[in-house]
């Protein structure tokens, strides 16, 4: 798994830490399995195992789009804006047929994540500055269009889409997991996933080998902006309404997620596996948590807490050095 | 290296086994007959009205000896949801709901209605569509406060003036029932009219311009009262109407008493109000959610008592801590 990014030197002899330390989120995937089974006897049940897979699709869709930015050095804060746009968009053009409502929502997602990443580039705008700036003007255009009330949907219909399942698995945790199969086949083997690697790696000799940085960088916020407009399509199905509220915090968790799968802020390493791996942990402490009775505010405190352990962890490490 | 990353781990499991301690506790090995009480509010941290509600409800659980599992959504209308899929997942034996949006919570709703789970909801009421699938609903009677609120206006006026209605946030549920039952009663009577109805968001700010537009608006003399749908509204309005040296002139009435309002009323700068106490709150939601529980018949609103309060009756009454 990890050579995958071509920039590791084989070794000699197999250094038993440096495994451990670069797959530390299946360990910490471990702990948190033992730990909540052991604490509380319906977390291992078949029935919750799909209530945190499902509970966890919605972050998990966001974090593919943010695994391929953060890998080519950029990251997005505005995924719960788009989200909470798109689930209202979606709610608002019912009207005009379960269709079109998706098909409009899920463009004005990808739209706002090609203005963001023709600001980072064009224009050299640091992605903060930017997606900080799109997290408020887009929050901002969702207490405009709902008048800062839920809106509802009419039709029934349009919540059969989260709650429908295929065999035992729910249908948002499909749409994940193909898209999140299908990212990584990308990633390993398209010129795109190669450039990524190669932009986030080291963005001047990408340059100069002639790699169309800005076209792989734009390409990346677009899909951004698109999983997070599927993920509010999916959570105003869930919900059959949309609040001008939704998803206020997502973008920290997603990023949390994707940091937590040992994915690199200034970029060139990463995968989608990992990604999944901090997707799943996160779903399992606020699953697992709200079992053990425990206030969600902790959650917040363990997830920093854990957080901050893996970077540091991961800290010593850097391929680049090795 | 190798020391520090086992330090590491150690200090995570530490963190588990500590948050496990401290929530064993409320843990304990679940007897057949005993009732569990599941709750998911609305906003904890964010009022004290929410915070004495969050303590009573689990001091008044411990008095009747039912266990309670105590969530808190945080105001995301998306983690509400999960958490009544947790709630399930635990079989508790009634979920209560404290809805941070009345409209998306009734797909989870009606999920725990299948799995055969009752729910009570809290405080604010579920959108309409939900009605036939929870047992009822426990909490205060906006109406009736709205209505008391009309009373006590007309007691101030002898009968006759005109009104300036500042109203809570629209969309919430809350602000039109306080509002429909003040002027549902003001239309008993002949002599008091109001004149301009505007939304004050709840907020004590917007509450000050709004009342310094109606200033404006109407010169001296052509207002006689002002109905704040609760205390934090009225003290804006006591601001504008002081700032302008005009609160001699006109009564006000609020819909719900706060710590600020009650000095405000011992100065004679309020009329009348309303004590809706987070305690008889929560003792009431918890007895309705153990009646439920246990299968006794409950009727669908379960209303406490929220008495009248004019400066006749305020020392019966302790200084809010809300």
């Amino acid at each position: 798994m990890k050579s995958k990014t071509g920039i590791m030197k084989v070794k000699d002899n197999f250094d038993i830490w440096d495994f451990v330390q670069k797959n530390s989120i299946w360990l910490i995937f471990v702990i948190c399995i033992v730990f909540f089974s052991i604490m509380t006897p319906n977390f291992l049940r078949v029935r919750n195992i799909t209530n945190i897979f499902l509970q966890s699709s919605f972050i998990g869709i966001m974090s593919i789009g943010m695994t391929y930015l953060m890998i080519d050095g950029n990251f997005d804060l505005s995924m719960g804006s788009i989200m909470a746009l798109s689930a209202v968009l979606v709610i608002g053009f019912m009207d005009y047929g379960i269709p079109v409502a998706v098909l409009l929502s899920l463009l004005a997602g990808s739209a706002i994540g090609a203005l963001n990443g023709l600001f980072v580039t064009k224009a050299g705008i640091n992605a903060f500055i930017v997606t900080l700036g799109s997290m408020l003007g887009v929050r901002g255009l969702v207490y405009i269009y709902t008048g800062e009330r839920a809106l509802v949907s009419s039709e029934l219909a349009f919540s059969e889409i989260s709650a429908a399942s295929v065999g035992p698995i729910p249908l948002p945790v499909l749409i994940f997991l193909i898209m999140l199969i299908l990212g990584e086949l990308v990633l390993r083997y398209t010129s795109h996933g190669r450039g990524c690697y190669a932009i986030g790696g080291n963005y001047e000799a990408a340059v100069n080998a002639g790699i169309k940085v800005d076209k792989h960088i734009i390409i990346n916020f677009i899909l951004a902006g698109f999983t997070a407009a599927l993920a509010g399509i999916l959570m105003a199905s869930r919900m059959n309404a949309a609040t001008p509220t939704l998803g206020m915090e997502d973008h920290m968790i997603v990023i949390t997620a994707v940091v937590l799968g040992g994915t690199k802020l200034d970029g060139g390493f990463g995968n989608l596996i990992r990604t999944l791996g901090g997707v799943l942990v996160i779903g399992m402490i606020r699953n697992g948590m709200n079992l053990l009775n425990v206030h969600s505010y902790v959650n917040m405190l363990i997830m920093g807490l854990i957080l901050i352990s893996v970077v540091y962890m991961d800290q010593k490490f850097d391929p680049l050095e090795e | 290296m190798k020391k520090r990353f086992i330090t590491v781990i150690l200090c995570l499991t530490l963190v588990f086994v500590l948050v496990g301690c401290g929530s064993s506790g409320d843990e304990a090995a679940p007897d057949i007959d005993e009732v569990v009480i599941g709750i998911t509010n609305n906003n904890v941290g964010i009022d004290s009205y929410q915070t004495t509600h969050y303590e009573t409800f689990r001091e008044e659980a411990e008095e009747l000896g039912v266990e309670t599992v105590r969530l808190d959504a945080t105001g995301d209308p998306a983690l509400q949801v999960n958490q009544i899929e947790d709630l399930i997942q635990q079989q508790v034996d009634v979920i209560v709901v404290w809805p941070v949006s009345g409209d998306a919570i009734v797909p989870a709703v009606r999920n725990a209605n299948q799995q055969g789970i009752p729910v009570l909801i809290a405080n604010s009421p579920i959108d309409e569509s939900g009605f036939e699938l929870v047992e009822g609903f426990a909490g205060p009677d906006n109406l009736t406060q709205g209505k008391y609120a009309a009373q006590m206006m007309k007691e101030a006026l002898d009968g006759e003036g005109k009104v300036v209605e500042l109203m809570g946030l629209p969309g919430y549920v809350t602000a039109h029932q306080r509002s429909d039952g003040f002027n549902e009663e003001v239309e008993n009577y002949s002599g008091i009219e109001v004149i301009e109805t505007q939304p004050a968001d709840w907020d004590r700010s917007r509450a000050q311009e709004v009342m310094e537009d109606f200033l404006t608006k109407f010169p001296s003399g052509q207002i006689d009262g002002v109905y704040a749908a609760d205390d934090n509204i009225a003290m804006g309005a006591i601001n504008a109407l002081e700032e302008a040296g005009r609160l001699d002139e006109v009564k006000i009435t609020s819909a719900t008493m706060f710590g600020d309002g009650y000095d405000a009323m011992k100065e004679g700068k309020i009329y009348g109000t309303i004590y809706q106490s987070p305690v008889e709150d929560a003792r009431k939601t918890v007895q309705t959610a153990v009646r439920i529980a246990t299968g006794e018949e409950v009727e669908f609103f379960n209303y406490f008592d929220t008495p009248k309060v004019t400066l006749d009756n305020i020392d019966e009454y302790e200084r809010p801590i809300w």
